[in-house]
């Protein structure tokens, strides 16, 4: 019986990967056909990027604070002095926390707005009659929303990390009696250009993962307010996983350049 | 012309369609009748490709629609219009983007041409004066009658309604059913219109086809259909 539902459950997300990936397919050949919507994607980018960018510079600064703090206890706890705090605090923010916290934060944010929408759109047949207009729904909603969100995603991995770093730094200064040039001269000995680099590489894939994810289930969305609902909340744990499992999977590689 | 030939179409263990056949003649006015949940909605939908049958074959004017893939039903759309049983209008959008949206994409239309053609439409509907409105600002009546508009002012050859008049006023009902036979005279345009109101289809169909679970029990001009035996049939005609 269990072995049963395990089978069951594996045969589904097997279905699943396979819908997803023609989607994919049809996504990226859509890419490149025109007419393209410069100016639905930049309606896009207004939306997911300004509207964005407040949440997620108040969460990161905290979530900052919070690591130099915590780091700060423990390493006066077990090595008895904490100068290496900014070392490891910046190198965990550029390498983790500042990419993986803003897409997470997005994921919740316009990921699930995506869904509800398209998920409405799909109940309310109105993707029927963009189908019916000869629109193809993928070129039309998912492309402008990729488009958008990628480049939002890398602008939004900048600030994040820049956020995180100027908070761990105002934290250090105010609570841990560190200077500006101490921190960021212990900053520099762990910390290179190219976590920058890979930070932002990083948001940009989270940034293409957000809408692909969304928009699946949005289309995939059955009907009545609980259809939403559950395509909503389907989106949103997809994309965490997704983006959990694909940090490690950038992490690993980019391990292999350093 | 349309023509189903033993069209088969299930969902999980229910089969909606149940070997379906039947033709349409250009410029006929056919109503299809059953209650809800019998596979009216999804014998529409099979014609344009919004589903696909399990079996069977969908001719539209000498293509077989079934066996088309969703790249490949281009042509058929653009020969169909259709009214979805819900209003299905693009929320971002103006009333009268909704409406001019089809013909900017179809036709190479000045904007003076668009904006008369969209004025006429809206006017055709009963509703002047809402073209700046979002959907989302109306009655669920009037967005239905914008639905209409939008699909009429590409002027189709073969029109699909999805229940146009459900949830209307009386008032509005017979004009829609008034505009319904208008354009099927004037424009000998092929309407298929899935309905439960007996009424309207004894007013202006050509021919009702009656389905109870996924089959056709009747198919008939207005008269045999009058003089039906079959229980559903007197059902509805016991409504009227």
């Amino acid at each position: 019986m269990f072995v049963d539902s395990i089978g069951l459950i594996l045969i589904q997300a097997g279905k699943t990967l396979a819908d997803f990936l023609g989607m994919l397919k049809e996504t990226f050949q859509a890419l490149f056909r025109p007419p393209f919507r410069v100016g639905l994607i930049i309606q896009h980018i207004e939306f997911i990027a300004n509207r964005s960018v407040g949440i997620i510079v108040f969460c990161v600064s905290f979530a900052a604070m919070v690591t130099i703090m915590e780091s700060s206890y423990h390493m006066k706890l077990v090595l008895q002095e904490d100068s290496l705090v900014p070392g490891f605090a910046a190198l965990l923010i550029l390498r983790e926390l500042g990419s993986v916290l803003a897409a997470l934060l997005l994921t919740s944010k316009i990921g699930a707005g995506i869904t509800a929408e398209i998920g409405t759109m799909t109940v309310t047949e109105q993707i029927d009659a963009l189908k019916m207009l000869s629109i193809n729904p993928v070129q039309y909603l998912v492309v402008p929303r990729l488009i958008a969100c990628i480049l939002s995603g890398l602008a939004l991995a900048v600030i994040s990390n820049l956020v995180c770093l100027i908070s761990a730094m105002g934290i250090s200064v105010a609570n841990l009696g560190m200077s500006t040039g101490s921190f960021l001269l212990a900053m520099n000995r762990f910390v290179i250009f190219q976590d920058l680099v890979f930070a932002i590489i990083k948001g940009g894939v989270f940034g293409a993962v957000i809408p692909l994810i969304a928009c699946y289930w949005g289309f995939r969305c059955t009907a009545g307010a609980q259809g939403v609902g559950q395509a909503t909340t389907r989106s949103v744990v997809t994309a965490s996983v997704a983006i959990i499992v694909l940090d490690f999977v950038m992490s690993w590689i980019f391990a292999h350049f350093y | 012309m349309i023509e189903f030939k033993n069209v088969v179409k299930s969902f999980g263990q229910k089969t909606v369609l149940n070997k379906v056949s039947f033709k349409i003649e250009r410029g006929q006015i056919v109503f299809i009748l059953g209650i809800s949940g019998t596979g009216k909605s999804v014998m529409l939908k099979n014609i344009v490709g919004l589903l696909t049958p399990d079996a069977g074959e969908i001719w539209v004017d000498g293509v077989d629609a079934a066996k088309l893939s969703e790249e490949s039903y281009g042509p058929i759309r653009k020969k169909c219009g259709m009214v979805f049983q819900q209003p299905a209008l693009f929320d971002s959008m103006t009333v009268f983007e909704n409406i001019a949206f089809g013909l900017r994409k179809h036709f190479q239309l000045p904007e003076s041409e668009i904006k008369s053609r969209v004025l006429k439409a809206l006017s055709l509907v009963n509703l002047d004066d809402i073209g700046e409105r979002f959907p989302s600002n109306i009655s669920y009546g009037m967005q239905k009658r914008v639905s209409l508009a939008r699909t009429i002012i590409i002027e189709p050859e073969i029109l699909l309604f999805d229940e146009p008049t459900t949830g209307l006023d009386p008032i509005t009902t017979n004009a829609i059913n008034s505009l319904i036979q208008d354009l099927s005279r004037r424009l000998k345009t092929t309407s298929l219109v899935v309905s439960h109101d007996m009424n309207c289809a004894l007013a202006i169909a050509d021919r009702i086809i009656v389905l109870d679970r996924g089959m056709i029990v009747e198919d008939g001009t207005v008269e045999s259909v009058r003089n039906s035996k079959v229980p559903l049939v007197k059902d509805f005609l016991a409504e009227v």
